[in-house]
């Protein structure tokens, strides 16, 4: 499917959850009953836990965990019967940023980002590597949209985190999604550059209309860079709402206690407490 | 040894946990196992003493090399290096698609990942020796046998090394190919391939090396290379001609592995 030239392209593709629930193989129960609605375009923090289900309720979304109960569909299109080539035309227009950046450290930036194209590159051409003048355009676009274009060519380990991170997003807009899943993008990141990526995921859901899920540990952050928050706990959606409306109380629902210092980004640590 | 008390603004440091006779327990086991192999397999040291007067004549000479015979063992240490060459050229192309295939990271069905698990362990299970032996009795006498021989010893020994270099790896790269809609061959090609490339580089020259020793020995049996001189000098007690050629393999040995071993560290970066 080839997307046009350098024009930005993509469906808009609402995300709805009617009673998905997940059983892991081990019989650990991630998720249940999750029913909800994400409309194209929206920007939504989930937050909870760790071990809440926040990355299993992401991973959902594209087919990486498949859903055991209910129904998920992405622009109708039903993700949790999808296996092989359909499966397949489901993850290219949901691009996915990972926690750990997820990048081929010993090549370089661009055939990572080229890595983003592959849906739509016969298997010839990728196991020569000849990629098509469009696909490495496109992926230059997006590596220029991350302000990283000038590393194209340098090895992805020789980056420092952020810019690993900024790459991840380039692969992620390289596919020119509809939507992109961030699984706790800047949990190994310090504060600064946890704002500079933050920022970047802000501007692709500004300015392409690309829906964003996003993961985050810190509340402040979620709160900051989100029109919606999801709250989780124990594999439950216990709150849907805006992120002002995240008061303690609210808090409290998901996390089972009060706030503390570890659960915002910009705090001094409290060593004292652990 | 005096304990650390705890007092004020120190803990008390841990004691240190006894080892257990496990140890002890087990070297005495290997020593008993090992006694009991060579009483088995009647291992005669004093024969050696007994025999020492026969063997010294061949000894001597085998320190003496003639190096007259220099040009004569020209040719076929061209043939055991080009031999060498070629069958490490033929096994590294048809062992890394198959090492891809017996590694669970890359292959998701596991009766494929079996049965090239299983054949490969057969091709392995089989000497080169013996290798080169049914060669020579199906093919004939000559190079073409040897490195059919070595093709086959080198596929086992790289579908198994790689294989399991890949099962090492990190597979985020992967998932990340898979998530943006790849298949499992575009993701192992984009995200895997780079990732095992340096120590599969490694491994071919591992037994680039080995197969200059190997091709050495399986001319022994009539497949190439200077291991039928070996066996032709061998027969005629020319000890000063083997002594010659021990040298060049020696040499040859050395340069092989320094070449090597400065290209391995390159690739390790």
């Amino acid at each position: 499917m080839p997307a046009g030239h350098r024009q930005e392209r993509r469906e808009a593709s609402e995300v709805v959850f009617d009673g998905v629930g997940v059983t892991y193989p081990n019989g650990h129960r991630g998720l249940s009953g999750i029913s909800l609605s994400i409309p194209a375009g929206q920007m939504v923090g989930i937050v909870g836990l760790s071990g809440a289900g926040k990355s299993t309720l992401i991973r959902t979304i594209n087919g990486l965990v498949p859903a055991t109960e209910g129904t998920l569909t992405v622009g109708g299109r039903d993700v949790t019967r999808a296996r092989g080539s359909e499966l397949r035309a489901v993850r290219a227009q949901v691009g996915m940023v990972f926690q750990g950046f997820n990048l081929a450290g010993r090549t370089t930036v661009l055939n990572n980002v080229l890595m983003g194209r592959l849906y739509s590159t016969p298997w010839w051409r990728t196991l020569l590597a000849a990629w098509k003048a469009d696909d490495v355009e496109a992926a230059m676009a997006a590596l220029e949209r991350v302000e990283i274009v000038q590393k194209a060519y340098t090895r992805a380990s020789e980056l420092s985190g952020g810019q690993q991170q900024r790459v991840g997003i380039a692969r992620a807009l390289a596919q020119r999604p509809s939507v992109i899943l961030a699984d706790e993008p800047v949990a190994s990141l310090d504060p600064p550059t946890s704002h500079v990526v933050m920022e970047h995921l802000r501007r692709i859901n500004g300015e392409l209309g690309v829906t964003v899920v996003t993961n985050l540990h810190f509340l402040d952050l979620a709160k900051e860079y989100s029109d919606r928050l999801l709250g989780l706990r124990a594999g439950s959606l216990v709150f849907d709402g805006r992120g002002e409306e995240a008061d303690e109380a609210v808090f409290e629902s998901i996390y089972g206690r009060s706030l503390k210092a570890d659960d915002v980004l910009d705090a001094v640590p409290d060593l004292g407490e652990r | 040894m005096s304990q650390v008390a705890a007092g004020p603004g120190r803990t008390a440091r841990p004691t240190r946990p006894r080892r257990g006779a496990g140890t002890w327990v087990t070297g005495v086991v290997l020593v008993a196992i090992t006694v009991w192999a060579g009483i088995g397999v009647q291992v005669d040291i004093p024969a050696i003493w007994r025999n020492m007067g026969n063997a010294s004549g061949t000894i001597v000479k085998l320190t003496q090399p003639d190096y007259s015979f220099f040009p004569q063992t020209l040719k076929p240490l061209g043939q055991t290096l080009l031999m060498a060459v070629i069958a490490t050229a033929l096994g590294s192309a048809l062992s890394l698609p198959l090492a891809f295939l017996a590694s669970r990271t890359t292959t998701g069905t596991r009766w494929v990942v079996g049965v090239v698990r299983l054949l490969n362990n057969l091709v392995r299970a089989v000497p080169d020796l013996l290798y080169a032996a049914v060669f020579v009795a199906v093919i004939g006498t000559g190079a073409l046998s040897g490195i059919a021989a070595l093709f086959l010893f080198n596929l086992g020994i790289l579908v198994k090394l790689v294989s399991e270099a890949i099962d090492g790896l990190d597979t985020g790269a992967q998932e990340a190919a898979l998530a943006a809609g790849g298949t499992k061959f575009a993701a192992n090609r984009t995200a895997m391939l780079p990732a095992v490339a340096p120590s599969y580089a490694a491994q071919v020259l591992y037994t680039f090396e080995l197969n200059i020793r190997a091709s050495t020995v399986i001319g022994l049996v009539g497949a190439g290379g200077l291991g039928v001189l070996i066996d032709n000098v061998r027969t005629f007690y020319h000890y000063h001609y083997l002594a010659l050629i021990i040298l060049e393999i020696l040499v040859l040995v050395l340069i092989v592995e320094t070449a090597s071993s400065a290209l391995r560290k390159r690739l390790a970066r």
